[in-house]
């Protein structure tokens, strides 16, 4: 089975340069999205002994020149964990851009690979909008399943349990089809030094929307990013006795009159 | 221009912008209480809803759709905003229309920053935390039936309704939220027996449910999780990633418990103890049970 996998290469939240005023997304470092590791986990599971996994990223976050040789060397770790051959679209005009015209990208690349089934994560650790998957389908025509946090692959057949808020639904899809994994459906593995040499000589196809054929324009545009100042209190109490930590706690709690029936 | 809603909120939203709002309802009942605030409803009690969007643009047009932030419902406003060609901002805190272009806000980057995207219309949204609810209106709007159609290449086998127990998280005035910092299942009776003390309900970290499942995924608080908006919510042995504390944010005092000083929720919250655990817990439920019991 052929199998696509999308990969964000997302901004790494954790490591955020922040400001009074200012986000500073061009010294923020990338980093794989943590949901999109199972994506790749299941992927090269799905592709068994016959088939082909190719890893699919769409580069976000400028500046697209300086970032693509971060975005490679995030690539070799995907490659590392099994992944065949990578796909990098990265366009000036991409960055900053919306989701439509991502969904674009990823599913004309989708066509001329010829998978049978393309698997993301559940969302992204950036933006968090859980919205390309059924984007990608709808670009494809192809159902898609979300949310899957167990998945059987059979005679052109998949049988998945969708987990919903208050419910989990087991259902069957054909293939083609898109899936969207969350983080409970395996557990990704640590590329061996083997492996990791292996993905070296792996190829990594650099592509823009010129040679994607789209010309068209996005929908919307980030027009601005500001920090979320949050300005708590930030009481900590590290020195004394356990007895003298909670009574100051407690007290802090009446005095602000937290609990109630005091 | 228009504005197709889901909601009442979204209704009320649609005329602060000057829009007029053309209700999409899954239910009856979700129709009668729409129809008490938009002229008219359409229900669409079976099918696909990207479809039941796709089809109320091409018939009716609207340049802002304002739908459910269930899962199922974000997957339909994806879905339908690429066929149609749409923007679509989930969990949107703030909209507007300046000039011919929509100005929207919503949290992203862990919720450490604000991004605003300027979109043409037609754009579609979830709303986010933080939406007023409305009461019963008296607009008397008319209902239609819309018949879309099914996606017949995906069945459904069977649904296993999530346990279900009497914790509601998001109407909560005090949480006492458990994470990792808990060494066992049997442990968590200490955040149990607090809980009783404050009157709270027990929230958890997304390990506790997803991985180690001591507690029903109802608990679950964070970015895929619940939102709460607690008076206090207090994370016990809880590291505070980034994405824990994107369902925390609108509590109105947060505290903390957790032996590391260099703890990432120490950065969040009003109050913090640094201490184990294990020490503290005991001890807070009963000097809390000998001050109230004073008072
Ligand atoms: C896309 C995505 C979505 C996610 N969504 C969510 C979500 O909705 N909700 C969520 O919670 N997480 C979510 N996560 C996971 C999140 O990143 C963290 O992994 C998780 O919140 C960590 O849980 P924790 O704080 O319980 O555990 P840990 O990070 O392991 O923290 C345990 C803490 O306990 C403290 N501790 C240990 N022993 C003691 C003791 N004796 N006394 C006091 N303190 C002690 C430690 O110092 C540590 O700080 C998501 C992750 C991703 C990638």
């Amino acid at each position: 089975m052929n199998v696509a996998v999308l990969v964000k290469l997302a901004l790494d939240t954790g490591q955020l340069r922040l400001s009074q005023s200012a986000v500073g997304v061009e010294e923020t470092p990338l980093k794989i999205s943590d949901i999109d590791r199972n994506a790749v986990e299941e992927a090269v599971k799905l592709r068994g002994n016959a088939g082909k996994a190719v890893s699919i990223s769409v580069l976000k976050w400028p500046p697209v020149g300086r970032r693509t040789q971060e975005a490679e060397n995030l690539l070799r770790e995907v490659l590392a964990m099994g992944v065949d051959e990578a796909y990098l679209v990265a366009d000036e005009a991409l960055a900053g851009s919306d989701h439509y015209m991502t969904a674009k990208a990823i599913a004309e690349v989708v066509r001329r690979i010829g998978a049978d089934i393309v698997v993301a994560g559940e969302a992204t650790v950036d933006g968090y909008t859980a919205q390309i998957p059924a984007r990608v389908a709808a670009e494809l025509g192809w159902p898609y399943l979300t949310y899957v946090r167990e998945l059987r692959v059979e005679g052109g057949r998949a049988v998945a349990r969708r987990d919903l808020e208050d419910r989990v639904l087991v259902v069957e899809a054909d293939l083609p089809l898109v899936v969207s994994v969350t983080r409970e459906i395996n557990v990704p593995r640590i590329p061996t030094l083997l492996a990791i040499r292996a993905a070296m000589k792996k190829p990594i196809a650099r592509l823009g929307l010129g040679d994607l054929g789209i010309g068209e324009a996005p929908r919307a545009r980030l027009a601005e990013l500001r920090p979320l100042m949050v300005s708590r209190r930030r009481l900590i109490v590290k020195e004394g006795t356990v007895e003298e930590k909670v009574d100051r706690f407690i007290d802090f709690l009446m005095e602000e009159g937290i609990l109630r029936g005091t | 221009m228009r504005a197709l809603v889901s909601s009442p909120e979204a209704a009320v939203l649609a005329r602060e912008m000057g829009l007029e709002a053309l209700g999409l309802a899954r239910t009856d009942e979700e129709a009668r209480r729409l129809a008490g605030h938009v002229g008219r409803v359409y229900v669409v009690r079976s099918g696909s809803v990207a479809e039941a969007i796709v089809t109320l643009y091409r018939d009716e047009g609207f340049a802002l759709a304002v739908l459910p932030g269930t899962r199922e419902a974000r997957d339909a406003a994806a879905h339908a905003a690429q066929l149609i060609g749409a923007a679509f901002v989930p969990d949107a805190v703030n909209v507007a229309l300046a000039g011919d272009k929509f100005r929207v806000e919503r949290l992203v980057l862990g919720n450490k920053a604000v991004a605003v995207y300027e979109a043409h219309p037609p754009l579609l949204l979830t709303l986010g935390p933080g939406s007023r609810p409305v009461g019963e209106g008296s607009a008397g709007g008319e209902i239609r039936e819309l018949s879309v159609g099914e996606d017949r290449r995906v069945r459904s086998l069977s649904v296993e309704e999530k346990p279900k127990g009497a914790v509601r998280l998001e109407d909560a005035e005090i949480i006492v939220s458990v994470g990792r910092g808990f060494k066992k299942k049997e442990d968590l009776q200490l955040a149990f027996h607090l809980a009783e003390v404050l009157g709270a309900q027990v929230g958890c970290s997304r390990p506790i449910a997803a991985d180690l499942k001591w507690l029903p995924e109802e608990h679950w608080v964070g970015l895929s999780g619940k939102k709460v908006s607690p008076r206090l919510y207090l994370a016990v042995g809880i590291s505070g990633q980034a994405q824990h504390i994107a369902g925390i944010l609108n509590s109105k005092y947060i505290a903390a418990i957790n032996s590391d000083p260099n703890a990432p929720i120490f950065q969040y919250v009003d109050f913090g103890i640094v201490d184990d655990l294990y020490k503290v817990l005991p001890l807070l439920a009963q000097r809390l049970k000998e001050r109230l019991g004073r008072a």
